[in-house]
């Protein structure tokens, strides 16, 4: 990403680098974030290029700490900028709604990016609800170009209305690259000093203002530049469409050959809706098609305003042509386009990969090689399985999410969001003293144990559970890419901070603690048995560096097969290492029938050594 | 189907496992803990020893029989199996008697095949750790003067055949020796009767096979609450007490703890043994068949070395009186064991 201030010079970039230009073009003085897909690297970049551009970029502990930090940043008029997934959005959800009552100074936006089809996400939420509950403008670009300029908007707007503007952008605006035309630098403008009855308050008698200020929002977006419209004037066929699916409406029409037949009208203000606009162009229509990632938001926003108008249309979109759920792409939107149409093609011709067929082996998700997490929940199902199959997991988010399937032996029964394990494990725990039988355990990663299970542990605490609490502790929220959080020790602008100690909050908590290597697997497995029949709360932590970290620095050991030892698929063995522990570096040797390392993708840790059940896979040299 | 998941589903979850160990020490999957034999992930195959080792897996006990005593020329008494002899015994050495349960001949009797070349290595259980906690695991021994620390009963059935089958995989002792109770007993006959041809766990390496007398097996964690004992003691039915080292249990405190798995067991004497040893009961009483077994020959083997260790003064004997006290023994035994099998097919 280029920090260049070169204004009118073209580059290549990709989503998430335009929106630290487009942040650098609004004069940011504060950023904030908490990495979640498909945003994750946005703060990184802003980390990187802090100090040289004389702002402040850090990660938060969570979502709801980074957006109340551009609060406290905006209160001096200085301009902020809080990166999330949806997730994250509706994590800080009560901060949104109270914030946006009490309104900004400087300006603040927050960019949400949403995760249609959950590529890396538990769930394809769509963000575009909160703007409606908590009364913010939102903005949605539909190219890259687009993500970089609306963020200056953005901030203008924050600015004219003494509001906060959310941004929603999706996976392929975040990972797209497309060509953006820089626009200028500005210099960093002085903040405001806070005066004695200067105030920042969210309080219910501001709730007229809030609704004021949207009003005033209205009026902007009627003639906002990032609402498009193209194609025939007056059209009896209109598609609406916002974000993502102006790209793919466009290529679907350009392929019929109805680019001048039906018009186009693509919305980057969608809350509030420019109604005028909109109805302008609904009132000579009678079919209309909304394009639209996730929920048919605009479809019944847009059906309301046409019931309130008494206009007579036919309004279609994600309920019939286009499948309720998932994401949008050039297939789906063809077909939708071309059933709008009435054209019968069920694809783009030749070399569409409807007709080509893309022949992608299906694949799980699974543990990186050497992943420590894969060791973890080998040790807990036979904890659990020696303790007669009975206890419950209740798993939480993070890399150890995969762990729901065969990656992590199909490892929790529980798993909803963010620091959700540890409480819903202990409610459940409690009805152990009322004829409940089963043991309970919960899991954290270490970025998630600061991120929201502390204060689920010291509910814990405070209500005397019975549940045996593991943190997976690999030292990195590894999931999203490695970005610092309180227990790594550093910043997002590179700088060395004090290293929290997850043991040494549990135990300041009062909670019993107790420490173990989960690539020791017989003792582990020993000692979880032994906390499981332990009445009360206990707090265990699996330390082992994330595999992908540690081989960085850690010399790599070489592994490899016996032959003449290793049982193969013969009654004794079965392909224990490739079939039950799944490490993909354990893999199969189909000519000699035995099992086999595979050099490139094995990290070196020697973990599948000490599971062998004849002693085949050795290990030799490396750090110990 | 899936072997594991068969002898999971026909014998674990039905609660016909005796945790003796026969499915286990040969791979990855079949463990015990506590007690309570499992299986922590899927093996695949559809053939496997697991299943066909296992002593609660049905066979052709009459086929088994047949190939295994067959040609040994013993008589078949329905009651007890395999017959030869019946003798009253104890141990020569007092001190081994010291913590026997009743006479100390089983000791006596492994210590002697092994000094003896008999057998080259010995899988026993452990009846407790020195301190008197439960430790329900096998152990193999090659030493005749280890034996004496597995003297005595603990009542628990621990995975002794888990130490057999690692032991048969090494392949460095040709003549192992086995004691265990009479499920333990069937499922090494099982074994040596190589039902899985592809792999038969070097069951030619299975030495002499000693059976112990079993009414039953206690549950692990029931024991485990009862606490700590070095030597337990189940006295005779008028007695009604169990004895854990100098406290005395009510039955009636015990009989709740009794494996599921054993009210379904209709072998007491371990008929598939080369010799099996119980506490004496003849018709006495109690008061002077006290630290005396009864011992009964089955095979041709286990006759040599019960002969050499009565010929070296190994192990006492002591007549039965006349011919009509020795009948009564037999038909007392007899009784007990047919009254053991009733019970098992009522339920």
């Amino acid at each position: 990403m280029t920090t260049k201030n070169e204004p009118g010079k073209t580059y290549l970039m990709q989503g998430n680098e335009a929106i630290v230009r487009g942040a650098l073009e609004g004069g940011v003085h504060f950023a904030s974030s908490y990495p979640g897909s498909p945003s994750s690297q946005v703060l990184g970049m802003l980390g990187h290029i802090a100090e040289d551009q004389g702002f402040r970029a850090e990660w938060s502990t969570n979502e709801t700490t980074a957006l109340q930090s551009c609060m406290g940043a905006s209160f001096a008029n200085g301009r902020a900028i809080c990166i999330v997934k949806q997730n994250g959005l509706l994590f800080h959800s009560d901060t949104i709604h109270c914030g946006a009552l009490g309104g900004v100074k400087g300006g603040l936006v927050i960019v949400s990016s949403d995760d249609p089809d959950s590529h890396s996400s538990t769930n394809e939420f769509d963000s575009r609800h909160m703007a409606v509950s908590a009364n913010i403008p939102m903005l949605e670009p539909a190219s890259v170009q687009e993500t970089k300029d609306m963020i200056p908007y953005a901030f203008e707007l924050s600015e004219e209305l003494e509001q906060m503007v959310l941004i929603r952008v999706t996976t392929r605006i975040c990972h797209g690259r497309g060509s953006v035309t820089l626009g200028e630098i500005p210099e960093k403008r002085p903040f405001t000093p806070i005066g004695i009855w200067d105030r920042m308050v969210g309080i219910n008698w501001l709730h007229s203002f809030l609704l004021e200020k949207l009003e005033r929002a209205r009026e902007a977006f009627e003639v906002s530049p990032f609402n498009h419209y193209m194609g025939k004037e007056d059209a009896d066929k209109l598609i609406i469409t916002g974000g993502t699916g102006m790209k793919y409406v466009q290529e679907a029409l350009e392929e019929f050959g109805k680019e001048d037949e039906v018009g186009v009208l693509s919305l980057g203000c969608l809350w509030p809706l420019p109604e005028k606009l909109i109805l302008k162009h609904l009132s000579k229509a009678s079919k209309v098609l909304v394009v639209e990632e996730v929920d048919p938001f605009l479809e019944e926003h847009i059906s309301a305003i046409a019931g309130k108008a008494k206009l007579s249309i036919d309004i279609q979109g994600r309920a019939d042509l286009i499948p309720q759920i998932g994401e949008l792409n050039p297939e789906v939107v063809f077909k939708a386009v071309g059933e709008f149409l009435g054209e019968k093609r069920e694809c783009c011709g030749e070399g569409c990969p409807a007709i080509e067929g893309v022949n992608i082996p299906a694949r799980e998700l699974t543990f990186c090689a050497g992943c420590p997490h894969r060791a973890s929940f080998f040790i807990l199902k036979q904890a659990l399985r020696m303790e007669g199959h009975k206890g419950v997991v209740m798993g939480d988010i993070g890399c150890y999410t995969m762990a729901g399937q065969r990656a992590g032996q199909y490892g929790y029964h529980f798993m909803s969001c963010m620091g959700s394990g540890i409480s819903a494990a202990e409610g459940l725990g409690q009805l152990t003293n009322y004829g409940f039988d089963q043991p309970v355990v919960s899991l954290c990663g270490d970025s998630t144990f600061f991120h929201s299970v502390v204060p689920g542990l010291i509910n814990a605490k405070m209500n005397e559970a019975n549940i045996l609490h593991i943190v997976l502790d690999n030292s990195a929220t590894a999931m999203t890419g490695f970005q610092p959080h309180p227990g790594t020790g550093q910043t997002a602008m590179g700088y060395e901070t004090e290293k929290a100690s997850i043991q040494a909050l549990c135990e300041s908590l009062g909670c019993r603690v107790w420490k173990a290597d989960p690539f020791d697997v017989e003792e582990t497995k020993n000692l979880i048995c032994e906390l499981i029949q332990m009445k009360g709360l206990k707090v265990l932590i699996l330390e082992q560096p994330c595999a992908t970290l540690a081989a960085k620095t850690r010399k790599k050991k070489k592994v490899w097969v016996d032959t003449d030892i290793c049982r193969g698929s013969n009654c004794g063995c079965d392909g224990y290492c490739s079939r039950v522990w799944g490490c993909p570096g354990n893999i199969w040797d189909f000519e000699k029938n035995c099992a086999a390392i595979d050099e490139v993708v094995c990290v070196g840790c020697g973990a599948c050594a000490s599971i062998c059940p004849s002693g085949a896979i050795k290990v030799e040299g490396g750090d110990e | 189907m899936y072997s594991i998941l068969e002898l999971e589903r026909k014998v674990v979850d039905t609660g016909i496992c005796t945790n003796c160990g026969a499915c286990q020490g040969m791979c990855p999957y079949w463990k015990s803990y506590q007690g309570r034999t499992f299986v922590d992930y899927d093996c695949d195959r559809t053939e496997g020893r697991c299943k066909y080792f296992c002593p609660r897996m049905p066979a052709d006990l009459d086929a088994l029989r047949e190939k295994l005593y067959g040609k040994d020329g013993c008589e078949f008494i329905p009651e007890l199996g395999p017959f030869r002899a019946l003798y009253l015994t104890r141990a020569a050495d007092p001190e081994i008697r010291k913590n026997a349960q009743h006479g100390g001949t089983m000791t006596a009797l492994v210590e002697f095949a092994l000094a003896e070349g008999f057998i080259d290595a010995a899988v026993l259980s452990k009846a407790a750790e020195a301190d008197g906690t439960l430790d329900p695991a096998g152990c193999l021994v090659t030493d005749p003067a280890q034996v004496r620390n597995c003297s005595g009963s603990s009542f628990q059935i621990p995975p002794t055949l888990a130490v057999l089958n690692e032991a048969l995989a090494a392949d460095e002792y040709k003549k192992i020796g086995v004691v265990g109770t009479p499920c333990k007993a069937l499922a090494v006959a099982k074994m040596k009767a190589k039902p899985y041809e592809d792999n038969d766990n070097h069951a030619d390496n299975i030495g002499l096979v000693f059976g112990l007398f079993c009414g039953w097996g206690l549950d692990w964690k029931g024991l485990a609450a009862l606490g700590d004992a070095g030597h337990v003691d189940i006295l005779p039915s008028k007695f009604h007490r169990m004895d854990m080292d100098d406290r005395q249990v009510d039955l009636d405190d015990v009989l709740p703890l009794v494996r599921n798995a054993c009210k379904y067991c209709d072998d007491m004497t371990a008929e598939f043994a080369d010799l099996s040893v119980g506490g004496a009961r003849s018709s006495e009483g109690w008061e002077v068949d006290k630290g005396w077994n009864q011992l009964i020959v089955r095979t041709e083997k286990g006759q040599q070395l019960v002969d050499l260790a009565i010929e070296k003064g190994v192990i006492e004997t002591r007549s039965f009186g006349d011919e009509d006290a020795e009948t009564a023994a037999m038909d007392k035994l007899m009784r007990a064991s047919a009254s053991k099998r009733e019970k098992a097919l009522k339920l």
